[in-house]
């Protein structure tokens, strides 16, 4: 099969013009999608190509245009909802929180809300406080949300065509720092199933699970320790893999969870209780987590470096893990 | 805080005889029944809630029946129904759009056999086109605006109708839907019912220019009507002329409904904030369904016969739901974690 390599946003541009080929109630509408051809370019062209039904500008409202999103999807449309940062979900979240998430359940299954939200989210470079959260732990303590953050552009690819197909209302994260990464992403047409984590690399000695940009660290890291590490991308948060997780960790008995999100109630969290309720018989150290601080995001690189996880700070966690160096 | 003085509301021409006389007999004696049967379905429930048998939140459309039965009928006919979103106050539109008395009763009831199988109760009401019954004020607002976004995507000629009450409008929900549906000329009608009270607080402690609709359109650059809303007939006659305007300009409308709700906010509110004797002259003077019985029987189109039968079969159907309520089965808790994803 041939190969073609592409960056992430190449490979989420690509992803969303398939899907509007195949299913005319696919749309895109945010901030600055159409004639600025998106603030990240994700969707460059494709206003050219589809015109202004099918990719829609909006104004700064993100609110209106979340909610109006909802009331078309159960309305019988496949919105894609781009927000330029996640953070500006929060003016929109109760339309994603008491009508996406709640509608089907609470309406005894007569609306479904087949809604993608996808954008940057978490840090970038110095974007400061209000700029930069991590918002999937906010999003995964809903019933009735997915949450997907991939790594890599073949992920992106097959997970975003997955979510647009979906049924359900997904969040979809992006790192505003990893649009221009690149990898071989195949030239036909391919799907990432939701709800499954990947085993990046194989490793006997310890578990390390991560998810969307830290990953980069992870991998950076596993370069530098003397170790078997297993590396594994959650790719989609919520619902969790946790039985991908729990096999790895029978087998090597310790974990690393690697979080751009801060600790308190975040992903890693959650994760490592499911390994404590599950793998506790098999576990030679108790479950680490590196997260962000427990601070907002401060505008000064110094500080940036400090609060986030690191390549340096797994380095270290994972040979205190395996009592080396 | 000033009273609110209906005087300064420059209300649609109120002509009764006439438009009945254009709806004729079958139409008024169809609405007569459908604002007798929601007012017994209410009333019914409202019983079974203080006797214990139903939870929650419970509001009461008691006082406005006029306006959602008229819209209905205007509306409900022909091959292009709207879309619908309502505020939490929704039993009545969901009776009207043909949920029946006994699927309305078992969901107060929280039975499986509920029209949300016990999973929304009271203020998540639905049909194929209705959109809810939303319980987070103005929450409703984007939603329909999106459903008329999706028909006009769609080409389909229908618009979507929006309920929500005076104290809705002070949400940033209302004014950012509003401003989208002026800009992409989204078919769609935004029905504010001002029922005069948010809660305990008047209207005018609440919203800083009325007529509501009068105003707040003119910041939007799109049409308003302001309109009795104790009055089916006046109430039929504007949102007949609002449906032929907005199939014309397919632009959204602002319409603001004035009937002043007999009951508390919910069933738990004691209504401490109005005078007993003030709220009984409202009730006396703007009784949607003695207006209504009235001027039907100014017209001869209804004799006290006929209504004491139309009341009866009202009554009949809300105790015969109250009965299927209660012998219906619980939801399973097998099923509780069912449904929660499609």
């Amino acid at each position: 099969m041939s190969e073609q390599v592409i960056d992430i946003r190449t490979a989420l541009r690509q992803a969303i013009d398939e899907e509007m080929t195949r299913d005319e109630t696919v749309f895109v509408m945010g901030e600055e999608v159409a004639e600025y051809n998106g603030a990240y370019k994700v969707t460059k062209g494709l206003l050219d190509k589809w015109g202004p039904k099918r990719i829609i500008d909006t104004p700064i409202s993100e609110l209106g245009f979340a909610g109006l999103g909802v009331g078309a999807a159960m309305a019988g449309l496949r919105p894609i909802i781009e927000f330029m940062s996640f953070n500006f979900s929060f003016v929109a979240c109760d339309q994603i929180i008491s009508n996406a998430a709640k509608m089907h359940y609470m309406s005894g299954g007569r609306f479904r809300v087949p809604i993608v939200f996808r954008g940057p989210n978490g840090a970038a470079a110095q974007v400061s406080c209000q700029h930069s959260h991590c918002v999937e732990a906010l999003y995964a303590n809903l019933p009735g949300l997915i949450v997907i953050a991939p790594s890599n552009a073949y992920d992106a690819k097959g997970l975003l065509k997955s979510a647009i197909r979906n049924d359900n209302p997904v969040l979809f994260l992006e790192s505003e720092l990893q649009y221009g990464h690149t990898c071989e992403v195949p030239d036909l047409e391919y799907l990432v199933p939701i709800g499954k984590a990947k085993v990046m690399q194989e490793g006997t000695d310890i578990t390390l699970v991560s998810h969307g940009r830290s990953i980069d660290f992870c991998k950076e890291a596993i370069k530098e320790v003397n170790a078997s590490v297993e590396l594994i991308d959650l790719r989609t948060i919520k619902p969790l893999d946790i039985a991908t997780i729990i096999q790895s960790v029978r087998k090597t008995g310790r974990c690393l969870i690697v979080e751009e999100g801060h600790y308190f109630a975040g992903i890693a969290a959650e994760v490592a209780c499911e390994i404590g309720e599950k793998c506790f018989d098999y576990l030679d150290y108790p479950v680490q987590r590196i997260c962000q601080k427990e601070t907002p995001m401060p505008y000064s690189k110094v500080l940036e470096a400090e609060t986030l996880p690191s390549k340096e700070k797994i380095v270290r966690v994972i040979s205190q893990m395996l009592r080396r160096y | 805080m000033r009273n609110f003085a209906v005087e300064e509301y420059n209300f649609y021409p109120s002509k009764p005889k006439r438009v009945a006389k254009n709806i004729g007999k079958s139409g008024m004696l169809d609405a007569l029944e459908k604002m007798l049967l929601i007012r017994h379905v209410e009333t019914r429930a409202e019983a079974a809630y203080l006797q214990g048998k139903v939870g929650g939140f419970f509001h009461a459309y008691i006082g406005q029946e006029a306006i959602q039965t008229a819209i209905c009928a205007v509306f409900e006919k022909g091959d292009l129904r709207p879309w619908y979103a309502a505020s939490y106050r929704c039993h009545a539109l969901a009776l009207l759009l043909g949920v029946t008395p006994n699927e309305v009763m078992a969901e107060l009831y929280g039975k499986s056999t509920g029209n949300a199988q016990g999973r929304g109760g009271s203020m998540h009401l639905y049909t194929d086109r209705m959109m809810g019954g939303t319980g987070i004020v103005g929450g409703q607002v984007p939603l329909a605006i999106g459903a008329a976004f999706a028909n006009k995507y769609k080409d389909i000629k229908a618009p979507a109708i929006c309920f929500l009450g005076d104290g809705a409008v002070v949400q940033g929900a209302f004014h950012e839907s509003l401003n989208l549906a002026a800009l992409w000329d989204l078919p769609c009608i935004i029905v504010i019912e001002n029922n005069i009270w948010g809660m305990g607080t008047h209207v005018h402690r609440a919203v800083a220019k009325t007529p509501i609709a009068e105003s707040q359109a003119m910041s939007y650059g799109i049409d308003s009507y302001t309109i009795n809303g104790s009055h089916f007939t006046d109430c039929y006659a504007a949102f007949q002329e609002i449906k032929e305007k907005v199939a014309q300009n397919s632009r959204p409308v602002l319409v603001e409904v004035v009937a002043e709700r007999f009951r508390g906010h919910s069933i738990s509110d004691p209504g401490l904030y109005r005078e007993k004797d003030y709220l009984s002259s409202v009730m006396h003077a703007n009784d949607p369904i003695v207006i209504h019985k009235n001027l039907m029987e100014s017209c001869s189109m209804l004799t006290e016969e006929e209504f004491k039968a139309l009341e009866k079969k009202c009554r009949e159907k809300a105790v015969a739901a109250m009965k299927f309520a209660e012998e219906s089965p619980e939801p399973s808790p097998l099923e509780l974690e069912e449904g929660v994803y499609a």
